[in-house]
């Protein structure tokens, strides 16, 4: 398990980009960092990501889901959007049959939210609070259950627990962004790579991700971000997973168009990932992750449902995208100097025109070749639902 | 500031407080190692330990500026120090000092007696245990403050060198500034150039490498039976799980943990390619982690 060196270890692997099968059609390109994975974990025979249904997406959209004068979710509304979503994503008669296609009693089930944006955007409460009603439904011990994050500061102003049955976990694995808690990570699967010199050349895997849980349930919503371009599906399962993972982009630069998907990959998470739902119901165009005003806020007003985080990203790239040009605001895409204001948050929340680091959104197509899902937007199929 | 410490705990320690009351809060506090103004007055002075903001250098969450004298004690382990340290800094000069053998004395403020008296009585429970320092590298020093802040940078990552007059030939690696491969132009850069140093060694060969902090800077000594890991926290904050590679193999060890934690186990030890790997449950400001060497 030695940093650095070429020798092969049966716990440890460099995932070889060139290898891959799935490059055929894709321009690699020439300034990807070495990444060394190293996972004592094989990946199931079929894994959570894409799962069984890549490239297909179901959208469920409400006019009344969210009243956008308030922000506020409509709770009845929300169920029906989520029990629509998960029969038409898998086709079965009942919701509940719809969960078990997924989910079964002995599992030990984590939901990924994202409290980042905090107050204006996090995973929705009625969201979590029906996938926990879900889980529950079909047999899951309410004990077996624990909805995770990062960070616990993040999780106490977010403040879940109301909303949820008693004896939900809700848990975190540092009790801020200060990095001093190493405990809740799993010190022997990581990912390893120098980016830019610094010391610390590991990111971990949360220990409840490796050694606890059986299966996840990722809920990300639609937000902006400034080092990726969204964060989606993957950059929230990916860097909502791992320690040390803020280090990959700084002073203008990120290399997350290769480490969102290299995490996301990383085993046993993408075997364990068994269901996307990303909460459209609000959403950021600008300033992203964060959301402290309502300035960048607005309101798709729509749920997605899949197995396959690539598809579901790649359709939040065009998401993003309409509303900033909607907006008059830069493209996800610009890579010009001129928009660049390194590290000048305040130049970049005062201007949507302003990036502080040049983004990657290429990371979505980039998580496609290493079997993630597909890209293609020719080739995902969406099924879109009007819930009145 | 009103209180002169000798915190060298091999000298002999005399006070001299500027009033009977400082005198007698760091008797409470079992400090009586105590010195003159005089004692201090031919010693070096040395900034206070802990971490700094630097604009466009380093920010809190990321790569702190580490303000550590470790590189200073070896390059002249015969020069005497004197700390100056604002409040709630004394433990954490009194642990550098002590993890690098160095005569130091210490003027603290007084509201620092209590803490400063735990971590000495820490201190002297630890076992006497007297191992040479490993090293990677060698740096010759022409003493110069291009070499000084360059060797600052080459601890601040734990990057362990030995000072110098000649090039070794016990090192692969000798750093003399302004000679061919190392010029002073590129010095002028310590940062960049350590980190060139570190590629240079590359991370696989380095003797001791720490993952879960960027505020910690550790001191290894070790012989072919044991070995003595001195861990030392920068940054002010408790640390859980720190993650210390050391190369070779190591079997049984413990840590001995200031603050009033004592002694735990190490965590999740693995021996592979060459190598130890354990985490360190807790890390106040100061640990001393003993191995031994693996059979």
């Amino acid at each position: 398990m030695g940093a650095g060196g070429g020798r092969m270890h049966r716990r440890s692997f460099v995932r070889l980009l060139a290898g891959t099968p799935f490059l055929r059609d894709f321009q690699m390109r020439s300034d990807i960092p070495a990444l060394r994975v190293v996972s004592g974990y094989p990946a199931s025979a079929k894994p959570g990501m894409p799962g069984p249904y890549p490239g297909r997406v179901v959208s469920i959209r409400s006019d009344t889901c969210v009243d956008t004068s308030t922000g506020a979710a409509n709770d009845e509304v929300v169920r029906e959007m989520m029990a629509r979503g998960m029969r038409t994503l898998t086709g079965a008669g009942t919701t509940a049959d719809a969960w078990r296609r997924f989910f079964e009693p002995s599992d030990i089930v984590g939901i990924k939210v994202n409290c980042g944006g905090y107050p204006h955007c996090v995973s929705a409460y009625e969201i979590v609070a029906d996938v926990v009603r879900q889980l529950m439904g079909i047999g899951v011990p309410v004990s077996h259950i624990y909805v995770y994050e990062r960070f616990q500061d993040q999780m106490n102003e977010v403040n879940y627990a109301p909303h949820l049955p008693e004896g939900v976990q809700i848990v975190a694995a540092e009790r801020a962004n200060r990095n001093v808690d190493n405990s809740g990570y799993d010190p022997a699967t990581y990912l390893e790579a120098d980016f830019f010199g610094e010391d610390d050349t590991r990111s971990n895997m949360m220990r409840l991700v490796s050694r606890v849980l059986t299966k996840i349930v990722n809920i990300p919503n639609m937000k902006d971000h400034g080092a990726t371009g969204v964060t989606g599906c993957l950059k929230n399962i990916a860097y909502g997973s791992f320690s040390n993972v803020a280090r990959t982009h700084q002073r203008g630069k990120s290399h997350t168009y290769s480490v969102v998907g290299a995490l996301a990959a990383m085993e046993p998470l993408r075997s364990r990932t068994v269901l996307q739902i990303m909460d459209g119901l609000r959403g950021v165009w600008h300033g992203g992750p964060f959301a402290r005003t309502t300035r960048y806020v607005f309101y798709p007003r729509q749920i997605m449902f899949g197995t396959d985080p690539v598809a579901i990203d790649r359709l939040l790239l065009d998401i993003i995208e309409k509303e900033r040009r909607a907006r008059g605001a830069i493209s996800i895409w610009d890579r010009s100097p001129g928009s660049l204001r390194m590290d000048d948050t305040r130049a970049r929340d005062a201007d949507p025109n302003v990036n502080i680091i040049i983004r990657e959104p290429g990371h979505v197509e980039y998580a496609s070749t290493l079997g993630l899902g597909v890209y293609d937007r020719a080739r995902i199929v969406i099924k879109d639902v009007d819930v009145p | 500031m009103t209180s002169l410490l000798l915190l060298a705990l091999s000298l002999p320690c005399v006070y001299s407080a500027q009033s009977v009351d400082s005198r007698a809060t760091l008797e409470r506090a079992g400090i009586r190692r105590l010195c003159t103004e005089a004692d201090l007055a031919q010693r070096e002075a040395l900034p206070a330990p802990g971490t700094a903001p630097r604009a466009g250098l380093a920010s809190p969450t990321r790569s702190p500026w580490i303000v550590a004298s470790g590189w200073r004690f070896v390059r002249h382990p015969g020069t005497k120090y004197v700390y100056e340290v604002p409040a709630g800094k004394a433990a954490l000069a009194a642990a550098e000092a002590f993890a690098y053998g160095a005569d130091a004395a210490l003027r603290i403020d007084p509201a620092d007696a209590r803490a400063l008296g735990e971590m000495l009585k820490f201190l002297e429970a630890l076992s006497s245990v007297d191992l040479p320092p490993v090293s990677d590298l060698a740096i010759v020093d022409d003493g110069s403050p291009i070499t000084g802040e360059v060797m600052n940078l080459l601890a601040r990552r734990n990057l362990l060198f030995d000072v110098v007059q000649t090039p070794s030939p016990r090192y692969r690696i000798n750093i003399r500034i302004g000679a061919p491969g190392y010029p002073r132009e590129e010095a002028a850069d310590p940062s960049a150039f350590a980190l060139r140093i570190r590629r240079q060694l590359t991370d696989d060969q380095r003797a001791l490498r720490v993952y879960g902090s960027e505020v910690v800077i550790c001191r290894l000594t070790a012989d072919a039976g044991r070995a003595r890991v001195h861990v030392i926290n920068y940054g002010g904050r408790e640390i859980e799980g720190l993650r210390i590679r050391l190369r070779g193999a190591y079997g049984n060890g413990e840590a001995h943990v200031a603050g009033g934690v004592g002694r735990l186990a190490l965590q999740d030890q693995v021996v592979a390619d060459g190598a130890t790997e354990f985490s360190l449950p807790r890390l106040t400001t100061y640990a001393v982690i003993d191995l031994e060497a693996a059979r």
